[in-house]
């Protein structure tokens, strides 16, 4: 009912707030230094410390000889994640946060999908752990012990059981469970940095394709559909083929060639706001194509844009972990579908190592693709109701 | 009209020759995996690896200049010659020949299966929102779209080869009703026996394309299930399946005509390697993967085509289709 | 009245689930139509007119809507009770439907020939003929020039004016006795809805067929009907033949409706307020917060029954309280045109 609908949407945003004068606000200044902190770092890492020492090493209990009880050696795609973390922080969670009545509204939307509100509990679970465990579990590769091989998970009797491995342990004696933790990071990782790169690539096209029309537009989406119609996973295997598998390699993939969907989304958004009035007075007093695509155009597509993203991040992780599967995975890294596939040898006598792994796989992706559907039906105003 | 087909097939050969293309330049800026081989291994054996480096791009005539290369690849490739399989001992093309027929086998099946029970149960749901098969249609969406289908195979192999077979319902004994799980390649193609192995890894690789069909055409279907033209149908009497098939489907074939073939193409090609590695079926997606392990750069690259190309027709096809499709179009415009 | 009439309506309540709870769009609705006269429902939007129209072939969405009491008779038979497959006999064949938009209402890629015959198709009721020659006839009668070539074209190559005509034809086809328009000249010209609005008056008399014409547009109210009903927030406020409505309306949010319009002499005057939220009705009568006449009877109970209006021998009858026994109506003789404040939900007075 038009009096129930609360005008203070995403769009209704007043986003010239932003703009303001040339000044620069109080949260731009501390993106802009959390930024310049983790470049910081990232410098420190690549510069100072030499190829193959841990980033950190905090020293442990014990006098000096003893073993650092912190060692971290900051991968390349750990600096991407927390980059994107941070991204996420000032460019999702921070405007939320500064627009109540926006947030509140969109919440009860999406409160009334009550598999959803727990999928985001559940995921939101997940990324603790995942950020957190290995702090507190240390890598699979540690647990190795020939001796405990093969343990059946808590409660299924078998003498090898034990509450040390309640998930049981794989052919070499890993824990199921700190596989699972890893596996975790690897998953979100994949998911997120990815779906970052393809939403910043698929709006700036969608925008510039939408706003600038012509025969940029033309290129554009014809470049599009090129990239539509041609089946990712054949060529994924064939750069893998080529230039060996790492998971960096894998998300740059991901991202690279999985933005024109949303490129796709954003252009229609963008051409019906461009013929809309703001867009016309915009230009009535003089203002540049790029900033009326990066002032107006881009924030009024948000809403479109997360929830094509938000859905895209199961497809990747899937994607990923069936590259695992096959064998096209990062060996040094331990996704879910390594996991499943190692366990594939031995199905019929500990079917926990595949199985285990496969079903959190299989909720993770479940509890993404509800949260996505979720968020479209709480944004989108037409949505079924 | 005629001139709107002239340019889409003109279009679709161009994409073609621009994926060709651009397959061969990545295959020549990249490193080659084979020579790598070549070289590892005669360094093994104590051999110069850097000769035998040579020896290897040379004999392929590798060592040439781009643009010689070039023109050679694309002329053979007209001549349908695309290149010696060294880890099948056989030209590619001859494999690809053998292997294709169990890829079509269970593909084939798959594709139908999706796009009537997708569509159909995408439709249905739409129209009667609230009903038991709206529900049970939106949770094997979500289940086809969110489970693994390696996991899943893994599930059934373990379910249907290991607890089935020994099982037994009210005494009578499921052993004769149970699957073979691993492919066995001598049955006739047309044949009980072989129907039965291809049942799971039918069931595998369909549910998710069942899964994004069902949704694509019943957000659609939804669009249109309140429109005023559905409504008129219903005024003049028309029954649900009549309404459903003449007119929803109809209107609604146009949207998605601009996904039906490539999307289900899309799911099924990059499922089908899972498949038959999972099912040890001897098709082109496991004759990739030994191509790939046994470094055999000419099979990987002439695979790899295959899924591009089809892709494409496909479109060509969807795009001739969605003209076709709504009379509104005027063909100046597109 | 002699003859039974064609359809009677007896206090409907059709209702629709949504996330706010159950709201009643059609709460108690009773009215008649005899054979070949043309019954008008008149309401601003939201007064429940369009559901009440469809409510009787029973084309609302059934999640989330539902017709929950009341019946609805035709010919004999009641309609409420029907299963979907006799309904569907009905729908098209005795009972036809125009819709507002043409636009809309036809289908884009089929060629409008093609769905006028859908009408035959479904009901068999071709006879004999050739359905194209039947299909070219009905074009024909709806006065579209040259049919024989219009019968292959596709909607989108038609002007406004002409769709209307196509969906009267598809409507038409089945030969029905009674035709429910809803709104069918709302989203024309105003040259177009005239010439419209003749030929559904033409048809009826050469067919004999029953009309009810939903509208909220009194003017075309006053062209066509033989009788109107008055609907506000889902309940009938007024029923009248159509002269004595505009000569002597009894209801205030009736007089307040005619008020509205221009060129009657005096200030147009909006009725002030806002139609209540459907699903949380006032109390009493549900026009009570907006009527100028407002006593304290008027806020409690249900909604007055409809109590006779004295002019002259005809079925005029209206729900308000002054015209129940006991109350005098000189209190309501406002003189047309001079404005009176709405007194609000307190209505003191």
């Amino acid at each position: 009912m038009a009096a129930e609908r609360d005008p203070m949407t995403f769009d209704g945003v007043d986003w010239d707030r932003w703009e303001g004068g040339r000044g620069v606000g109080s949260v731009q200044l501390l993106e802009a230094l959390a930024g310049l902190v983790l470049l910081g770092a990232l410098c420190f890492d690549y510069v100072l410390v030499a190829p193959g020492e841990p980033t950190i090493a905090v020293g442990g209990a014990g006098g000096p000889g003893a073993e650092a009880a912190v060692v971290w050696d900051v991968s390349s795609v750990e600096w991407l994640f927390a980059g994107v973390l941070l991204l996420g922080l000032f460019h999702i969670a921070v405007p939320l946060a500064e627009n109540r009545r926006m947030t509140a509204y969109y919440w009860r939307q999406f409160r009334k999908n009550g598999l959803a509100v727990v999928s985001l509990g559940y995921l939101g679970l997940l990324f603790l752990v995942g950020v957190v465990g290995p702090i507190i579990w240390v890598a699979p590769n540690e647990t190795i012990d020939y001796a405990s091989a093969y343990a059946p998970p808590l409660g299924l009797g078998g003498g090898l059981s034990s509450p040390e491995h309640a998930l049981g342990t794989d052919a070499q004696g890993r824990h199921i469970w700190h596989l699972i933790v890893y596996g975790i990071r690897v998953s979100f990782e994949v998911g997120l940095i990815a779906t970052a790169l393809a939403i910043s690539i698929g709006t700036v096209v969608g925008a510039v394709a939408a706003y600038v029309g012509g025969y940029v537009d033309e290129i554009l989406m014809r470049y599009v559909d090129l990239q539509q119609t041609f089946p990712v996973f054949i060529l994924l295997l064939l750069i893998i083929y080529l230039y060996g598998a790492s998971l960096l390699l894998i998300i740059l993939l991901y991202g690279v060639f999985g933005w024109e969907g949303i490129a796709r989304l954003v252009r229609s958004e963008a051409l019906q706001r461009s013929e809309q009035a703001y867009t016309r007075a915009a230009e009535a007093a003089g203002a540049s194509r790029r900033w009326i695509v990066r002032r107006h155009i881009i924030p009024n597509v948000s809403s479109t844009v997360i929830t094509a993203a938000t859905l895209s991040i199961p497809v990747f992780i899937l994607g990923e972990a069936t590259l695992s599967f096959l064998g096209f995975g990062d060996p040094s890294t331990f996704s879910w579908g390594r996991t499943i596939s190692a366990g594939r040898a031995d199905l019929d006598s500990a079917w926990w190592i595949s199985t285990i792994p496969g079903v959190f796989l299989f909720l993770t992706v479940l509890a993404f693709n509800f949260v996505g559907d979720a968020l479209r039906d709480a944004t989108d105003p037409r949505s079924e109701s | 009209m005629r001139w709107y087909i002239i340019r889409r097939l003109a279009w679709a050969l161009v994409a073609t020759w621009l994926a060709v293309s651009l397959t061969f330049g990545l295959l020549l800026a990249a490193p080659n995996p084979g020579a790598d081989a070549a070289a590892a291994q005669c360094a093994a054996q104590d051999r110069d690896p850097g000769e035998c480096r040579e020896r290897y791009l040379e004999r392929r005539g590798l060592d040439r200049p781009a643009h010689v290369q070039y023109l050679d690849y694309m002329s053979d490739l007209a001549a349908g010659d695309l290149g010696y399989a060294q880890s099948q001992d056989k030209a590619v093309t001859a494999a690809i020949a053998d292997a294709w027929v169990y890829s079509a086998q269970y593909f084939v099946p798959s594709i139908f299966i999706s796009a009537l029970l997708g569509y159909s149960i995408g439709l249905y749901s739409a129209l009667n929102r609230y009903s038991v098969t709206d529900y049970l249609g939106s949770f094997v969406a979500y289940f086809g779209i969110s489970i693994p289908n390696f996991w899943f195979a893994i599930v059934l192999i373990l379910v249907v080869g290991v607890y089935l077979r020994d099982a037994s319902l009210f005494g009578v004994a499921l052993e004769p009703l149970s699957l073979r799980t691993y492919y066995e390649s001598d049955y006739p193609v047309f044949s009980v026996r072989n129907a039965k192995q291809l049942v799971l890894p039918v069931i595998v690789l369909a549910t998710a394309s069942v899964a994004s069909q069902m949704r694509y055409s019943r957000a659609q279907a939804l669009e249109y299930a309140n429109s005023a033209f559905v409504k008129t149908a219903r005024a003049k009497g028309a029954s649900l399946w009549r309404v459903l098939i003449v007119h929803v489907l109809r209107v609604a074939l146009v949207p998605l005509s601009t996904i039906l073939i490539v999307d289900i193409l899309a799911v099924l090609f990059a499922g089908s390697f899972v498949i038959e590695q999972i099912f040890q079926i001897p098709g082109l997606g496991r004759l990739q993967l030994t191509a790939i392990t046994q470094r055999d750069t000419d099979l990987v690259a002439a695979i790899t085509l295959i899924p591009v190309v089809l892709a494409i027709v496909g479109n060509l096809i969807q795009d001739l289709a969605y003209v076709v499709l709504d009379p509104r179009i005027d063909y100046g415009d597109r | 009245m002699g003859v039974d009439p064609l359809l009677r309506v007896e206090n409907l309540v059709t209702a629709f689930e949504t996330d706010t709870g159950r709201i009643r769009a059609v709460d108690g609705v009773s009215f008649e139509i005899e054979p070949g006269e043309t019954v008008c429902l008149v309401g601003e939007s939201g007064s429940g007119k369009t559901v009440t129209s469809e409510s009787i072939t029973r084309l609302i969405a059934t999640p989330p809507g539902e017709i929950t009491a009341g019946t609805i008779w035709f010919d004999g038979r009641e309609l409420t009770e029907l299963a979907e497959a006799e309904l569907r006999a009905l729908r098209g064949d005795r009972i036809a439907h125009v819709f507002q938009n043409p636009q809309e209402t036809l289908n884009p890629v089929y060629p409008v020939g093609r769905q006028i015959a859908e009408t035959l198709r479904i009901h068999d009721s071709g006879g004999s003929r050739p359905i194209n020659d039947q299909v070219i006839d009905l074009l024909d009668r709806v006065g579209i020039p040259e049919p024989t070539d219009r019968v292959d074209d596709y909607p989108h190559q038609l002007s406004g004016g002409m769709k209307q005509r196509v969906v009267i034809a598809m409507a038409l086809a089945g030969q029905p006795d009674l035709l429910i328009a809803d709104e069918p000249t709302t989203a024309l010209d105003v040259t177009i809805q005239a010439q419209i609005l003749r030929l559904l008056e033409e048809l009826q008399e050469e067919l004999g067929m029953a009309i009810l014409f939903v509208t909220h547009d009194l003017g075309v109210v006053a062209e066509i009907a033989d009788r109107v009903i008055v609907l506000y927030a889902g309940k009938v406020m007024e029923r009248a033949a159509v002269h004595e409505l505009f000569e002597k309306p009894a209801h205030p949010y009736t007089r307040a409706l005619l008020a509205c319009l221009p060129g009657r002499g005096g200030e147009t005057a909006p009725i002030g307020g806002e139609i209540p939220p459907p699903a949380d009705p006032p109390e009493g009568c549900r026009f009570h917060p907006r009527c100028p006449h407002a006593i304290g009877a008027c806020r409690d109970g249900d909604q007055p029954p409809l109590g006779d209006v004295e002019s002259g021998g005809t079925d005029h009858r209206a729900s308000c309280v002054f015209y129940q026994s006991g109350y005098e109506t000189d209190r309501l003789e406002t003189p047309m045109g001079e404005r009176t404040e709405p007194t609000g939900p307190e209505g003191e007075r």
